[in-house]
Parts: C-alpha cells; sequence; structure tokens
C-alpha cells in the first residue's frame, strides 16, 4: 500500500507540475489585478505541495490504510472497453440496437444469466428506456436504421 | 410570527398537485436507492439532474431533496436486514440492527429507526426553519473577502471530512478546483486549459462530470466487487416496538437529532460522520455498554435519527451561505445553477417560494416516508431481492440516457465514461470524489472572490486578515489543515469506544 501510494503520489505531482506550468503560459497579472493564469498556477502549486506530503507521507508511514480489496478487474475493463465500442457505434447504429447488445452483453458475459432472463431484460432495457425517453419524453436519442 | 406566515405560503407552494406528486416521487425513490446496496443518494441525483431540466427550479429542488432525506431512512433497512448498509450512513446501524434482526426484533429495529428518522427529520426542519432566516441575514453582509475565506474553511472541512487521508481529501478539491478552471476564464473571457478543443471551451459540464464520477463509478466498482445480498429469512415480527424499547431508545433519539443537526451544519460534515459519533456517544453514556454490538436498541435509534436531522441540517449552508456541505447537497446546488438560481443569503429574500415550499415540502416528506417505510417494509424486502448484475445495466442505461440529452451528443456519453472511469480509479487509489465535485461547483466563486478581493486591495494579502468574519474563517481553516492528529485520534477513540466488532 505504500508503494501504491508513492507511486500515485509521482503520478499526481507530475500532473501538479504540469497544470502549473501550463496555467504559467497564461497572462498571470499581477497580485493587484490577478490575470486568468494567476489561479490555476496557484491551484497547480497546491496540488504539487500536496502531492509531495502524500509521499512524503507514504515513504514514512506504515502501510495503515489499505484501500479497497482487489477484485475482479477484469470485469472493469472489459465494461469500459463495452462501453467506449458503445459510444463509438452509438450514432451510425442508434440507440435501440447499441443499448440492447450492452445491456446483453452485460447479463451474458460479465456476469452469466440463463438466455431467456438476458433476452428479455435486454429487450425490456432498451426498448422500454427507448419508449419512455425518446417517444415520450422526445429526447432525441439517436434511432439508428430501425427508425428509418 | 414572520416565520408562521412564510411557512403558510411554504405550504401553499409543497401542495400543489404537481409538487406533492415530486415529493412523493422523491421519497419513494430515495428509499428505493436507501434500501439498494450499491447506489447511493449522490448518484440517484446525479442521475436525476437531466430529469430536473424540464421541471421548475422548486419542484427540482423538491425532489432531489426529497431523494437524499429519503434514503436515510431506507438505509437502515438494508442494514438491518442484510447487514449490508444500504448506503454509507447506515454503516454503523449494522453493528446493533442486524444483531437484533438475528434475535427476531427486525420488527423493533425498523420501527425504532423508522420512528426515530421521522423525530429526527421533523426537529431538524424546525431548526432549520429558525435557523436560515437569521444566518442569511448576517451572510449578507460578506464581501469578497469573507466570501473567500468562507469558500475555502468550507472545501477544507470537505476535504478532512472526507475519507480516510486529509491530504487525499485535499488534493480531490485541488483538483476539482482546476477541473473548474477549465473553459473560459470568468473575468476576462479568455480559454484556459483547452489545448485548442473546441467543445473544451465551455467547460466540462457539471452534470457529465457528477455521472460519470457517481454514476458510472460506482457501477465499476460495484462489478468489480460482487455483492452477495442475503436476506434476513426470519420473519421480520411484530413492528410496533414494546413500551421498554421505546423508553431505551427515546433518549438516544433525542440526542441523536440535535448531535446530527450540529454536524449536519457544518460543510463537510453530514450523515455518515453523524451516524459514528452518535453510536460513540450512546455507548459511552449507555449504562449496559457491553450490549452494543449485540443487539441495543440504543445503537439503532441514535445513528438513525442522527443521520436524518444531519441529511436536513446540511441544507442550511447550502441555502444561506451557498455552501454545498456534501456531495448530494452540491447536486441540489448544481440543480439549482441549471435553472439559472444561486443559493446563497440572497436566495430566501428573492426566491422565499423555493426556500419555503422546499421547507413544508419537507414536512409533508417526512409523513410520506413513515408510511412508506413502514406499512410497507415488505415491498421493499422484495427489492432487496433483485440482485445488484441485473439493476447494473438499468443505472448504465440512466446515465447513458441522462448524458446524452445534456447537449443531444454521444460526444457527452464519452465524457462521461472517461469522468466514470477516474471515478473507478480514484477510489480504487483511495480518493474520494465528494470534495472534487464540491470544489469544481465552488470554483468559479472562490477564483472570483479571490481575485475581486485582491483588485480592492490593491494586491494587498492583507485584506484576509485585517477585516474579523474572514480572519475567524481562515484561522478555523488554518487551524483544520494543521489538525489531521485529531482526527486520527477521534478515529482511535471510535473505535476504542465501539470496541471489536462481532462476528456474524
Amino acid at each position: 500500500m505504500a508503494r501504491r501510494d508513492s507511486l500515485v503520489a509521482l503520478v499526481a505531482l507530475g500532473f501538479g507540475v504540469a497544470a502549473a506550468h501550463e496555467a504559467g503560459q497564461l497572462p498571470f497579472g499581477g497580485l493587484h489585478n490577478p490575470g486568468p493564469g494567476f489561479f490555476p498556477w496557484l491551484l497547480g502549486v497546491f496540488f504539487s505541495l500536496l502531492s509531495l506530503v502524500l509521499l512524503v507521507q507514504a515513504v514514512l508511514r506504515s502501510p495503515r490504510l489499505a484501500g479497497e480489496r482487489g477484485g475482479r478487474v477484469g470485469n472493469v475493463l472489459w465494461l469500459l472497453a463495452a462501453l467506449a465500442l458503445y459510444v463509438a457505434v452509438l450514432d451510425p447504429v442508434g440507440y435501440p440496437i447499441a443499448t440492447f447488445l450492452l445491456v446483453l452483453f452485460m447479463l451474458r458475459v460479465l456476469e452469466p444469466h440463463p438466455w431467456p432472463l438476458a433476452l428479455a431484460l435486454a429487450v425490456l432495457g432498451a426498448g422500454g428506456s427507448y419508449l419512455v425517453f425518446a417517444v415520450w419524453l422526445s429526447v432525441p436519442l439517436p434511432p439508428g436504421p430501425l427508425g428509418r | 410570527m414572520d416565520i408562521l406566515a412564510s411557512l403558510v405560503n411554504g405550504f401553499a407552494v409543497a401542495l400543489t398537485p404537481t409538487n406533492l406528486l415530486y415529493c412523493f416521487l422523491g421519497s419513494l425513490i430515495g428509499t428505493a436507492i436507501g434500501v439498494l446496496p450499491g447506489l447511493g443518494p449522490p448518484a440517484t441525483i446525479a442521475l436525476l439532474l437531466p430529469v430536473t431540466y424540464g421541471i421548475n427550479a422548486t419542484s427540482a429542488v423538491i425532489l432531489l431533496a426529497g431523494i437524499f432525506y429519503g434514503a436515510m431512512y431506507g438505509g437502515s433497512t438494508t442494514s438491518i436486514l442484510l447487514n449490508i448498509p444500504g448506503e454509507a450512513a447506515s454503516v454503523v446501524t449494522c453493528l446493533d440492527g442486524y444483531q437484533m434482526a438475528r434475535q427476531g426484533r427486525a420488527g423493533a429495529a425498523l420501527a425504532i429507526s423508522a420512528f426515530g428518522s421521522f423525530i429526527a427529520g421533523t426537529l431538524s426542519i424546525v431548526g432549520l426553519m429558525l435557523l436560515a432566516p437569521p444566518m442569511a441575514a448576517f451572510a449578507l453582509k460578506f464581501g469578497a473577502p469573507e466570501n473567500f475565506a468562507l469558500l475555502v474553511l468550507g472545501l477544507m472541512m470537505a476535504g478532512y471530512l472526507a475519507g480516510a487521508s486529509m491530504t487525499k481529501g485535499l488534493m480531490m478539491a485541488v483538483l476539482g478546483l482546476l477541473l473548474g478552471t477549465v473553459g473560459l476564464d470568468p473575468i476576462m473571457g479568455s480559454p484556459r486549459f483547452t489545448f485548442g478543443i473546441f467543445k473544451l471551451s465551455e467547460g466540462f459540464e457539471f452534470v457529465l462530470v457528477a455521472m460519470g464520477l457517481f454514476g458510472i463509478g460506482e457501477v465499476l466498482a460495484n462489478v468489480e466487487q460482487s455483492i452477495k445480498a442475503e436476506v434476513f429469512k426470519a420473519k421480520i415480527g411484530g413492528l410496533l416496538p414494546s413500551r421498554q424499547e421505546w423508553r431505551e431508545a427515546s433518549a438516544p433519539i433525542a440526542r441523536g437529532s440535535v448531535l446530527g443537526f450540529l454536524i449536519g451544519v457544518l460543510p463537510g460534515g453530514g450523515a455518515i460522520i453523524s451516524s459514528f459519533i452518535s453510536y460513540a456517544l450512546e455507548k459511552k453514556l449507555s449504562r449496559t455498554p457491553e450490549r452494543f454490538g449485540h443487539g441495543a436498541i440504543a445503537g439503532v435509534a441514535g445513528p438513525e435519527s442522527a443521520n436524518n436531522s444531519a441529511a436536513t441540517g446540511s441544507f442550511i449552508p447550502l441555502l444561506t451561505l451557498g455552501i454545498p456541505g456534501n456531495a448530494s447537497i452540491a447536486m441540489i446546488f448544481a440543480a439549482l445553477l441549471i435553472h439559472g438560481i444561486r443559493p446563497g443569503p440572497l436566495l430566501l429574500t428573492e426566491k422565499p417560494e423555493i426556500f419555503w415550499g422546499l421547507v413544508a415540502s419537507m414536512y409533508i416528506g417526512n409523513v410520506m416516508l413513515l408510511v412508506l417505510n413502514l406499512p410497507l417494509i415488505g415491498l421493499w424486502v422484495k427489492l432487496l431481492q433483485v440482485p445488484y448484475p441485473i439493476l447494473a445495466p438499468f443505472i448504465l442505461v440512466f446515465v447513458i440516457v441522462g448524458a446524452y440529452s445534456v447537449n443531444n451528443s454521444a460526444f457527452d456519453v464519452g465524457t462521461t465514461v472517461v469522468f466514470g472511469l477516474l471515478g473507478y480509479v480514484l477510489r480504487k487509489f483511495g480518493f474520494e470524489p465528494a470534495p472534487l465535485v464540491l470544489a469544481m461547483i465552488l470554483g468559479p466563486q472562490l477564483e472570483g472572490s479571490l481575485r475581486r478581493a485582491l483588485i480592492f486591495s490593491r494586491g494587498d494579502f492583507t485584506v484576509f486578515v485585517e477585516r474579523p468574519i474572514s480572519a475567524v474563517l481562515l484561522a478555523l481553516a488554518a487551524l483544520m489543515l494543521f489538525s489531521p492528529v485529531f482526527r486520527w485520534v477521534l478515529s482511535r477513540k471510535f473505535w476504542e469506544i465501539v470496541g471489536p466488532v462481532p462476528e456474524k
């Protein structure tokens, strides 16, 4: 845990320095009339300082505060991949089909359920939400080829 | 009586059929998500933010507030019957509530939490009603330096009280402030951190960030940890507590109500901490502390009352100072901003119908919740049997539609997914996302007041310490910054009093 926290602190430090550097490119103004870069620069500096504090704490402190237990990280990655794909195909494929596939994926691959149940819930999830939101509440969800 | 007249007007607002419906919906949804583990009030309110675009501001606030305090009722059910907290403020209810259920007193435990919640909820609305107007009047005198100091203190407390590490909490707050600076500079209008991406020039849409961090982030975290729910099989038993149980519970309910309210008023305080402190307090005061952890009714009554009154109390800083104290309240803040209303000292005088309508709706909502949670308890037990894996896709569908509807663009859905990933990674490494959203929403105000104060003082930082109110607020913030020790002592003290938790 201590090692993981030091790694996190180093990444955060990099981020803070980068933010301060980026903010440094903006007009700083003066103390009597701070410009757009003033506040973000301060924040970048603060963030870097806090990262340093975290680094020191991680090195000094015994691993007292455990983070969350590791679990099925594979599942998380699969779901993220599915969501990325979903976003990519949402416009061309349309909301009903894309959502149907996403729900089916979650109920068949991530957490295997029997086919009839998974199919029924996927139809309900995609169709039901399309009816409620797109048809009834007129959110212009992309209909895809089905709607043409 | 000024307050009475205003309250009557408030009831006139809250009792319109539309607002009654929203109040009921809020209570219903709040209880449901309180009962369901793995879906907390901030996530739910974030999911519903896009829905509130279409309704008027008062109804929106009534709905979202109902979800927030309703969840405090529902959370206890899961803790008592499942030994899993339905939401974070009911963690300590597991300790004695579940033991009571095992001894066949589930009904009494459920009833005492519902009654305790109702009493605490109602008392704290009275507190809110009496305390908010003078506080708003006081805050009206604040200039830029005072506002800056207040915001610094608020963020400091949020970072201090959220999660295990203060350093990490503060890092989240600063990260939120940084995210808030993306887009056009509020004073000069020049682009910042947009990296030439046109879409970024309007900044990150708060709704997308909140739905990602809380909605998708929580789904990802739960997909990782399979939640195994096993509903307590035995009968719930009689719902009415015995006279003896009432006697044991009445003092804890009273203490919990007051304690919760006081903690709720603090920015960064709120329901979760108040329930822990109430539990420790009850054990300390009890003549039979050895019964705690083995089904002491005081260990259910105190915390469950405290989390309710804290939830109501946390509306005070929002409605009078414009400072959201916790993530759920930050979402309600956002809902008001979406409607072009800035919560703060002017809200009471300029939009009295919102404040008094909300107060009146809370009285009504608490009655609705009592009915929803006692006679209808069987319904919620059924809901508990819906496994999370089946719920997860539906939560995602809701997030997707909500994100899409903000600007009708698939790009926004992508942004939300990215923030979902961020929320998951942050949780994984022990960072709480709550201070981030608070800071993001307060960022523009903080920057504005800092820059205005400096312009006004011609670059002289002493302006912040020369004015008494801002000096006191900043001193408190500094005290907090250098006192992680207190906090450590406090948590040590808690576990010392509570002692080892018995195995199931």
